[in-house]
């Protein structure tokens, strides 16, 4: 039986399969944000909460219903005049458990999450004076690592890979527009808005890029982009993923950076079985009823058996168990959703 | 001597004991720091990155807005208040 962790702007809940219904439980953290989910390598669930006045925590629990505060979340030093805002992202490398977050950052933690320490590689990067924040702030959101590499997503700055396990970083985003160049103007290295990244753990180099000025791939690491959006009804929006068994890729298109909602409200995933050379809806179940709402960019997630869940910003959530084939909706309702993970 | 701390129901999530503790010390500041040894996770929500109380957040002695360097009498009464905007 399936079980959801939903993370939203008001607490958490666990939804738990019960028959042909579910049950609800929550709200977890009642006033505060959960905007991560993750795991340590032990087993050990962990979840990022935030709030607009007490800063940040990050809790841990062996059964994702009991949860225990760690006493030292990631923190910036004294002295630093950036501020933690926010844990946007959990992400297993070896044994290591590391922490995207906002003011954007990268922290590590060796003890599955209870002390961190900044990756100042990329935190302290000599390109650190010109990272500026999208509209969801200035974030490290998405982590991915294979073959002795890193890559890490930051809004509104781009992609960054580390080939010597986070010692240094390159940015990489040759191929996609920056945010705030025109036209044939000169390309800076960093100002490029990605939204989300998805690989194929088995080729990590072959990256897919759901980025602020379209759908792009990679098949070098990120050393170069393209684009790839035959099919989609709009190039903006914020989740990628790509189904690891049989390598399907899936994204919800918004209509654009001025307007992040489905065009004409027609809400729909759409999948791609070539690599993301061209797009179609996916599957069946889709509502035909306006669904003028959003999908925030850490608000879903992926298991290997096929099942992929989404989150909107208008509190709904949307399952599919066949990956993209069949969907549905589930019937209860929460505030804006930030995060979902699909509980083993 | 020890003194009375509240805080508010949002952070019963960081500790462990509950809402009300017992706490020593001559200023805010000196009552905060002993309160942390047995509540660690209290510490970060409490105060920032520089050690400042975090913006937004109220701490009263004796019902009279305080900062850090405030004097707490033996018989003094801290109390920290939720934050009331948002929606």
């Amino acid at each position: 039986m399936m079980r959801i962790l939903v993370g939203t702007e008001k607490g958490a809940y666990l939804l738990s399969e019960s028959g042909s219904d579910w049950q609800v439980e929550g709200p977890m953290f009642p006033g505060w944000k959960v905007t991560a989910f993750g795991q340590t390598t032990g087993g050990t669930h962990v979840a990022g909460v935030a709030s607009n006045w007490f800063g940040v925590g990050v809790h841990h629990s062996e059964n994702v219903v009991d949860w225990k505060p760690s006493d030292s979340p990631p923190t910036w030093p004294e002295g630093s005049e950036r501020k933690m805002e926010q844990i946007w992202t959990f992400h297993n490398e070896g044994d290591r458990l590391l922490a995207g977050v906002a003011q954007a950052g990268l922290f590590s933690s060796d003890d599955g999450g209870m002390t961190w320490e900044p990756v100042t590689g990329l935190n302290e990067h000599r390109t650190r004076e010109d990272w500026y924040p999208g509209a969801g702030g200035l974030c490290a959101h998405r982590i991915l690592s294979g073959n002795g590499s890193m890559w890490v997503g930051i809004s509104a700055v781009g992609v960054f890979r580390s080939d010597d396990d986070g010692a240094t970083w390159v940015p990489k985003n040759d191929g996609v527009p920056s945010v705030d160049t025109a036209e044939g103007g000169e390309r800076p290295e960093v100002g490029y808005c990605v939204h989300g990244l998805a690989h194929d753990p088995a080729q990590p180099s072959h990256l897919w890029r759901q980025d602020h000025q379209g759908v792009f791939r990679s098949t070098d690491g990120g050393d170069s982009w393209e684009r790839i959006e035959e099919g989609l009804p709009a190039g903006f929006g914020f989740v990628i993923w790509r189904h690891p068994g049989t390598g399907r890729l899936l994204t919800i298109p918004l209509e654009s950076s001025e307007n992040r909602v489905p065009v004409n409200g027609k809400l729909n995933a759409y999948s791609s079985d070539d690599d993301g050379v061209t797009w179609s809806v996916s599957g069946s179940g889709w509502s035909d009823a306006p669904q003028f709402t959003g999908v925030l960019r850490r608000a879903f997630d992926g298991d290997g058996d096929g099942g992929f869940c989404f989150g909107t910003s208008g509190g709904k959530l949307w399952l599919t168990r066949d990956v993209g084939e069949t969907w549905q909706e589930l019937t209860a309702s929460f505030p804006r959703i930030a995060a979902v993970r699909i509980v083993a | 001597m020890s003194v009375t701390v509240r805080i508010p129901r949002v952070l019963s999530q960081a500790v462990t004991t509950g809402l009300r503790h017992e706490a020593a010390g001559e200023t805010l500041r000196a009552v905060l720091e002993d309160l942390f040894t047995r509540e660690p996770g209290l510490e970060n929500h409490l105060l920032d990155e520089d050690g400042k109380v975090r913006p937004h957040v109220l701490i009263f002695v004796d019902a009279a807005r305080a900062d850090l360097e405030t004097p707490v009498g033996p018989s003094s009464e801290i109390q920290v208040l939720q934050a009331v905007s948002g929606g």
